[in-house]
């Protein structure tokens, strides 16, 4: 929809596609980044009994725009030692790995950068770029810690990759679609139609989904928690083992990148555990559009809710920063591969089971 | 020429360029990072031909997996990112046979088999046809590289465990 | 088999306690101040940096003496017979004219050994504790309360006095007349 009213004004595919594909760095991701960052510190304050950043803005609203100001000015270093063309495009690579999952995120019914069949899995595969960039880091860096923590980072990433896809294979299963609009849409109506419901079919099945909806819905946000390098599964930044892993030696606006592909990420995460469990974009409740016939405020809502539900996700991975301490490698590895594999693997073939039957 | 020609020959100069880098360059790890290119291109390719299942499969296995894991290996041993590859000339003739008997192949195939047409901008529900394809027609064959890997993975765990 | 269940549930249970603790302290008010706007009370015998009350100070030298850094510096001089110094608030009458009186709180280390030596209480403790400075040497603080002038007047007084004592004696003595030695170090500002 915003695809054909950008044609309609520019009278060109190219100029609409490229405007399109913009949009969420510019109306989206760099907001976002900018309100994560004071939630952040203001969530760990509060947690902590603080009161966090206090003196730009009311309750220093506008500190991360300070902070921005403050990163753009700063020198940009190159170690001498470091790998310098690899240095230099590794903070693009992970950038490019977290901005390309949101061409596949359907904000609201109206927007979706691309409405393309295999958005879930385009996701996983577009993820991919993020290890290599990260490891580029690191390796670039020609520094140990920087080359310990892209190694324990690839190392991480991949492992809980497959959890990951576990779960979004059942719900595949269930829907038989891979497209995330359609998955989105199927789960309109009110919140009782919402994948981790049971999902839209009212039926016997609905009711004994529910549980082991329950279960994905958890395992695939431990997986996708370690996927972003977030608490307790933080050990490639750890810092009083490594100082900050894969970005040590980054400074300036190469540095600023890495962290919006942090934040990117970590919205993206949320997005797809919204979109796959929480009905993407539909209201819990119904539309004020639909209640009094005005139907251009329906996608603004679909938007309203889809962040929202967003942001809490993100909210609660803050929450559960300042609440979990940090695992050992060893602990990391058991919980993937002991636990949550199993496990969503048992998922699998049970709700397999139930929707052939 | 239109937008599709364009990206075509985009995606089709990365291919081939970091192919050709991924083999001259004497840094093991420039090479396997000019291979995250050349997966990068191949699947760019691979969506425009319409099949876009087998270009995602392609960036999460070459890209999530393969490369990672070579990756992995390089800088995991020791001392063998700073190892310049031996590139010198040997054994001219024999190899200028083999190269050309085998581009010779690949042209000859080229150049006698059918190919069909396909318009570059239909879109094709592929997954659904594929799946279809892999369970109806080439089950045997589905499962019997399943098995394949399967045995791969326990041989490769019984000798991890030694 | 049992215990892997109760692992993961244990695991699961425990990140929900922990989880609702933190939850709690989101709306617990929080415990810090915001420092430059709001201040915490000092304590009654906080000690930061000190003041001297130059009306009071006779001079005697007995802080500079008891200060384990040496970070006072103080330099006097008599007054001639029938200068009126004035008295300290307790009465002692005052003999000597302070021209330097300078403490480098770069190098005190607020111990308050110096305070409790002086006779007339005129060095103590206040609650400024704000006072970092971008230059060492601006951390000297000059507490007397004459002008450069006034001090080498009071100087040059003396050292005439003392000339023409000597002169005098000299006279009535015929001895070496001994010029006395001069203190010409000017005081910093
Ligand atoms: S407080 Fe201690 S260090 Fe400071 S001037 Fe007095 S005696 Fe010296
Ligand atoms: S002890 Fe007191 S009176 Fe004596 S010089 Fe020091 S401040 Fe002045």
């Amino acid at each position: 929809m915003i695809y054909d009213f950008l044609f309609k004004i520019t009278d060109s595919n190219i100029i609409a596609s490229i405007i399109q594909s913009l949009l969420p760095l510019f109306i989206f991701i760099l907001p976002f980044a900018l309100f994560a960052v004071w939630l952040e510190r203001k969530v760990s304050a509060h947690m902590q009994d603080r009161l966090g950043p206090m003196r730009v803005g009311y309750h220093g609203a506008l500190q991360t725009i300070a902070d921005i100001l403050k990163l753009v000015q700063k020198e940009d270093i190159i170690p001498n030692e470091a790998d310098k063309p690899l240095f230099n495009i590794a903070p693009v690579l992970v950038f490019i790995g977290s901005y390309a999952v949101f061409a596949a995120i359907p904000f609201s019914g109206a927007f979706i950068g691309s409405n393309i069949d295999l958005g879930i899995i385009f996701i996983i595969a577009a993820s991919g770029f993020v290890v290599a960039g990260i490891l580029m880091a690191g390796w670039a860096s020609n520094n140990k810690y920087s080359l310990l923590g892209a190694m324990r980072s690839a190392a991480q990433i991949i492992s809980y990759e497959i959890p990951t896809v576990l779960v979004v294979l059942t719900i595949i299963m269930i829907t038989g679609t891979t497209n995330l609009q359609t998955l989105s849409e199927m789960q309109t109506g009110h919140f009782w139609n919402w994948m981790i419901l049971g999902g839209p079919k009212f039926g016997i099945a609905k009711f004994i989904f529910i549980p082991f909806m329950i279960i994905n819905f958890i395992i695939i946000y431990i997986s996708t928690l370690a996927e972003v390098n977030r608490t307790p599964f933080d050990i490639p930044e750890a810092e009083s083992e490594l100082v900050s892993g894969y970005h040590t030696e980054y400074s300036g606006m190469k540095f600023a990148m890495f962290f919006l592909a942090e934040y990117a990420n970590m919205f993206a995460v949320s997005a797809i555990v919204t979109a796959l469990f929480f009905g993407g974009y539909q209201s819990p409740v119904g539309y004020v559009g639909n209640l009094f016939g005005i139907h251009w405020l329906i996608p603004i809502e679909q938007f309203f809710w889809f962040t929202a539900k967003g942001i809490f996700f993100v909210f609660v991975q803050m929450w559960l920063r300042w609440t979990l301490p940090r695992l050992r490698v060893d602990q990391l590895m058991t919980a993937c591969w002991k636990y949550l594999i199993p496990i969503a693997f048992v998922n699998l073939i049970i709700i397999g089971l139930i929707t052939v039957l | 020429m239109n937008v599709y020609d364009l990206i075509f020959y985009l995606f089709a100069a990365i291919t081939i360029l970091s192919a050709f880098f991924v083999v001259t360059t004497r840094n093991i790890v420039y090479s396997a990072y000019y291979l995250l290119f050349t997966f990068f291109g191949v699947a760019g390719i691979y969506v425009l031909l319409g099949a876009d299942f087998i270009a995602m499969v392609q960036l999460i296995v070459y890209v999530g997996g393969i490369l990672i894991l070579l990756l992995f290996g390089v800088m995991l041993t020791n001392k063998i990112t700073n190892v310049d590859i031996k590139s010198g000339t040997i054994h001219t003739v024999p190899a200028t046979i083999g190269v050309a008997l085998f581009a010779g192949i690949i042209l000859a195939s080229m150049w006698n088999t059918n190919w069909k047409n396909v318009n570059s901008d239909m879109q094709v529900a592929s997954t659904q046809h594929l799946g279809f394809l892999l369970i109806h027609q080439y089950a045997l064959v589905f499962e019997l590289l399943g098995i394949l890997l399967l045995i791969a993975l326990i041989g490769a765990a019984s000798m991890a465990r030694k | 088999m049992k215990e892997y269940f109760n692992n993961a549930w244990s695991a699961l249970y425990t990140i929900f306690v922990g989880m609702k603790i933190t939850f709690k302290h989101l709306f617990v008010p929080s415990v810090t101040i915001q420092y430059p706007d709001v201040k915490l009370q000092l304590p009654e015998r906080e000690r930061n940096r000190l003041y001297v009350n130059m009306d009071d100070c006779i001079g005697c030298d007995q802080c500079a003496r008891a200060c384990p850094v040496d970070c006072i510096t103080i330099e006097t001089v008599k007054g001639i017979p029938g200068e009126d110094l004035g008295k300290t608030s307790n009465g002692k009458k005052k003999a000597l004219w302070v021209t330097k009186f300078d403490i480098d709180f770069a190098k005190c280390c607020y111990c308050q050994l110096c305070v409790f030596p002086c006779p007339t209480e005129c060095i103590y403790m206040t609650d400024v504790y704000e006072f970092s400075e971008f230059e060492r040497s601006n951390l000297i603080y000059d507490f007397v309360t004459l002008t450069p002038q006034e001090r080498e007047d009071k100087k040059n007084n003396y050292a005439k006095f003392e000339a023409e004592k000597a002169a005098e004696k000299a006279a009535a003595k015929p001895a070496p007349a001994t010029k006395p030695i001069e203190n010409q170090e000017t005081p910093k500002p």
